[in-house]
This record gives C-alpha cells, sequence and structure tokens, in this order.
C-alpha cells in the first residue's frame, strides 16, 4: 500500500470516527437554535466613531488590501531583475495579463496606456480584497474568547468585496468613466446614438433604443452584483459548512459531517474564485471602456 | 466568522448586506485612489520598463546570436575552402614530389645505362688493346722462333732482309683475325 493511499485511508478513518464519536456524544437530536443570525457574521460594528467615516472591519480589510497591494508591488518592483526569481515571475505574467490581456486586448493601444494604471489597480485591488478575504482575522468584536485573561477578538472570514458598498463604488467609476471616455470619443450624441446598434430604424428604434439605455445602466449593477454576490456566497457556504449549519439545527454531529465541503469550498474560493472575478470584473470594465470609444 | 457564535442576539433582518454604506463607499474611493496612485508612480513604470528592457535584451541576445551564427557559417566555409586549396596543395605537391621522383629515377635509370655502357665500352676497348698487344707480341715471338727454327734449319745466320721476309711469309700464313672477336685487325 502506497504512502499516499495509507495518509488517505487515515484521514478517512479520522472523519468516520469524529461522526460517530459526536453522535455518541451528542446524540442524533436537534434543538433548533433561532438565536443565530448568519448574516450576522457579516455585520459591520464600528470600533472607531467618526461619523460617516467610521472605521469598521470593512475599512480595515480594504486598508489591509490598499496596504498589500502597495507595498507588494512597489516592493516587487524595486528588485526586478534581468534573471527574475519565481515571486518575480509571478508578478511579471499577472502583469503582462493586466496588461496585455485586460487592457490592450479590449481597446486601442493609445487609449490602453492611459487606462492600464486604473484597470491594472483596479484588478489587483480586488484581487487582494478577495484574497484577504479568506485569511481568518481577529475581527469578530462582538464574540471575543478568552485566551490567557486576554479577550482577543473571534477569527472571522470577512471580505471587503462581501460588502456591496465596495464593488458598487468601484462600479460607479467604471461606469462614470466609460460614459466619459464615450462623450469625449464621440461627442454626447454621438455616444448616445452608438448606444443602439446600427441598422436599428422607425419602429424597432422605440423598443431597442430604451433596452440598449437600460442595459447600459445595467452594467453598473451586473458588475457590482456579480463580484458582491459571488464573495458573499463563498463565505457564506464555507460559514454554511464549517459549522455555521450545526450551530443553527442545534446538531453537533452535522459540523464535523460537513466541515470536508466547507474545506473544499474554501480551497475552490481561494484558488480560482477569488482571482477570477476580480479578472472578470477588471475584464468587463476594459470591455466597457473600449465598446463606449468604437460605435457598432 | 464563528463556530462559537451561537449566542449572539438575532440583531437584524439580512437587509444591511444590500444596503449601500456611504463611509465604505468613500473610504474605498479613497483607499483604492491612493493605491492607484501609488502603483501608477511607483509600480507600474518600474516593472514595464524591466520587462521591456528583458524583452529587448532578449532580442538583443536573439540578433547577436544570428549574428554570430552567421560569422560561424562564413568561418565555417572559409575554412572548407581553405581546407580545399590545402588538400589541393598538398595533392598538387605530392604530384610534383612524384613527378621529381619519376624524372629522378628516369635520369638516374638513363645515368645507370650510360654508366653502364661506357664501362662496357672501355672494357671492350681494354680488351681490344690487350688483344692487339697479345697479337702484336705473338707475332713478334713468331718472328723470332721462325727466325730462330729458321736459323737453326739452315745453320747460317741470316740478313735483316731474309729475316722480314721469312717473317713476312710465316706471318703471312697465319690467321691472326680469328683472334680477335669481330674479326677485325
Amino acid at each position: 500500500m502506497s504512502t499516499t493511499r495509507k495518509v488517505l485511508l487515515g484521514i478517512a478513518g479520522f472523519y468516520v470516527f469524529g461522526v460517530v464519536l459526536l453522535l455518541v456524544i451528542y446524540g442524533f437530536s436537534s434543538h433548533k437554535n433561532n438565536e443565530f443570525q448568519i448574516q450576522n457574521e457579516f455585520k459591520l460594528v464600528n470600533w472607531v466613531s467618526l461619523g460617516v467615516l467610521s472605521i469598521n472591519r470593512a475599512v480595515l480589510y480594504l486598508f489591509l488590501a490598499a496596504v498589500l497591494t502597495v507595498v507588494t508591488m512597489v516592493y516587487i518592483s524595486r528588485r526586478m531583475q534581468a534573471r527574475p526569481n519565481r515571486v518575480q515571475t509571478a508578478v511579471e505574467v499577472i502583469f503582462s495579463l493586466m496588461r496585455d490581456n485586460i487592457t490592450r486586448g479590449n481597446m486601442p493601444d493609445a487609449m490602453a496606456r492611459k487606462w492600464f494604471p486604473f484597470l491594472g489597480s483596479l484588478f489587483l485591488f480586488i484581487w487582494y480584497s478577495n484574497l484577504i478575504g479568506y485569511i481568518p482575522l481577529p475581527t469578530n468584536t462582538e464574540e471575543k474568547f478568552n485566551l490567557f485573561g486576554v479577550h482577543i477578538p473571534s477569527f472571522a472570514l470577512y471580505a471587503a468585496t462581501a460588502n456591496i458598498s465596495v464593488p458598487l463604488v468601484l462600479a460607479l467609476v467604471v461606469f462614470v468613466s466609460f460614459i466619459w471616455e464615450g462623450i469625449r470619443a464621440q461627442g454626447p450624441i454621438g455616444y448616445v446614438k452608438s448606444l443602439v446598434p446600427r441598422g436599428v430604424h422607425g419602429p424597432m428604434l422605440l423598443l431597442i433604443g430604451p433596452l440598449e439605455v437600460i442595459s447600459t445602466f445595467m452594467r453598473l449593477i451586473s458588475l457590482t452584483v456579480r463580484l458582491f454576490a459571488n464573495i458573499l456566497a463563498g463565505h457564506l457556504i464555507i460559514l454554511f459548512m464549517s459549522g455555521g449549519l450545526a450551530v443553527i439545527l442545534g446538531l453537533q454531529v452535522l459540523g464535523w459531517f460537513t466541515l470536508p465541503a466547507g474545506i473544499l469550498v474554501y480551497l475552490f474560493e481561494l484558488g480560482l474564485v477569488a482571482t477570477l472575478q476580480a479578472f472578470i470584473f477588471a475584464t468587463l470594465s476594459a470591455i466597457y471602456l473600449g465598446g463606449s470609444v468604437t460605435t457598432h | 466568522m464563528t463556530v462559537t457564535a451561537a449566542l449572539t442576539p438575532a440583531a437584524s433582518s439580512g437587509s444591511f448586506l444590500i444596503t449601500p454604506n456611504v463611509g465604505i463607499m468613500i473610504w474605498t474611493l479613497v483607499l483604492f485612489g491612493v493605491s492607484m496612485y501609488i502603483l501608477w508612480r511607483l509600480a507600474f513604470p518600474r516593472i514595464s520598463e524591466a520587462l521591456d528592457r528583458r524583452q529587448k535584451a532578449i532580442e538583443e541576445s536573439i540578433d547577436a546570436a544570428e549574428r554570430t551564427r552567421h560569422e560561424a557559417d562564413e568561418l565555417l566555409s572559409e575554412y572548407r575552402e581553405r581546407l580545399g586549396e590545402a588538400r589541393g596543395q598538398a595533392q598538387e605537391i605530392i604530384d610534383r614530389a612524384r613527378r621529381a621522383a619519376e624524372t629522378h629515377e628516369r635520369n638516374a635509370q638513363a645515368e645507370a645505362v650510360t654508366r653502364r655502357e661506357q664501362l662496357m665500352e672501355q672494357t671492350r676497348r681494354d680488351i681490344e688493346s690487350e688483344t692487339r698487344r697479345a697479337i702484336e707480341e705473338i707475332r713478334r715471338e713468331v718472328a723470332d722462333l721462325t727466325v730462330m727454327a729458321t736459323e737453326k734449319v739452315t745453320r747460317k745466320t741470316l740478313t735483316t732482309e731474309d729475316q722480314q721476309r721469312l717473317v713476312e711469309e710465316a706471318l703471312g700464313e697465319l690467321d691472326f683475325a680469328a683472334l680477335t672477336p669481330g674479326g677485325e685487325s
């Protein structure tokens, strides 16, 4: 029997043993818990009260994302070498992805040069925000635990992008940018005309025209909701699978039973969704920007 | 997100999840704006420059490699040419040496032939002169003997004229020509 098989069998055995043990200790009886509201895991508690600009968990995550983005990128950019190490290679791949795929691939070159800093920063900022969201940090100040007499906030997963305000304001910036670029390139009337596909005349215009205008505004919502909902949903599923469901139903064995699914979803979110959503947000922004200067 | 959060009082419905928060929006704008500014000013140009530099370096080294290869090709063809030339020259030298050797051999042979012929000629001449001398001697002997014999037979001394006549007669009967090779003298 190979080592891998032994390890896998050991893990499976441990899992089954855990299920059996929890069943023996707590039995299979459910006590529905109405006090625990899962959405409260995403509630924002103001830590420092500054009126509208009060500092809470979301602001901390935004701050972390901004600082980490800036520090890592500036640090690596200062140590760029002709013969790159692994980190530099990775950064170069990401940079090329941002510059060549996201930006240059979707707009004319002159425009790409102008908008690359924005789109690159957008991708990195969202990506870092998403990734930080999968690091458990002691941010749940409503639930403290006692460690050798020190009350430490419970470790929790949170993501700035799981808060609708963050994707919304970024989408707003994109929305304003592409409308601004469209009007600058084609004039206000030209831009409105360019929204309607060429070849649509007469009564069809009455139908298609409003649809196209609405669809332009829908971009704002779709950009926002796609990012926000994906990250929030990922966090919710991880939360449910890693014990949330067990708490709600008061069924202890369920927490252990669903834990593997929680770990798998966690890895899936961290490995794919976090990057993919940042990429999609930046790419769609680039497509909208590029599309606004060309008539179709 | 904690497992132990079961005791949290139910504070609100989930509507806050989809209610935009102006404060966070402002924070996002500010933090994103600052990040973008720093990245735009400090990070992106350096990375871009490094990538361009690398690209240029790669292109240059490819060009250099191409040039070197070209040079090597030229050098190789030149060497091949020179090698061919050298081979030709070597062949020529060998041919020349062979020709010289042949000439030398021919000359040597001819010389040997000449020398042999000279030797033969010399020998022949020697033999001839020896033969002539021997005949002369024989002749003299024969004359003396003839004179002596005649004197004994006639019991008188012969005069010089008689002697001369007798010798001539005796010698006239002898065929000296048979003694010389080729029957000469």
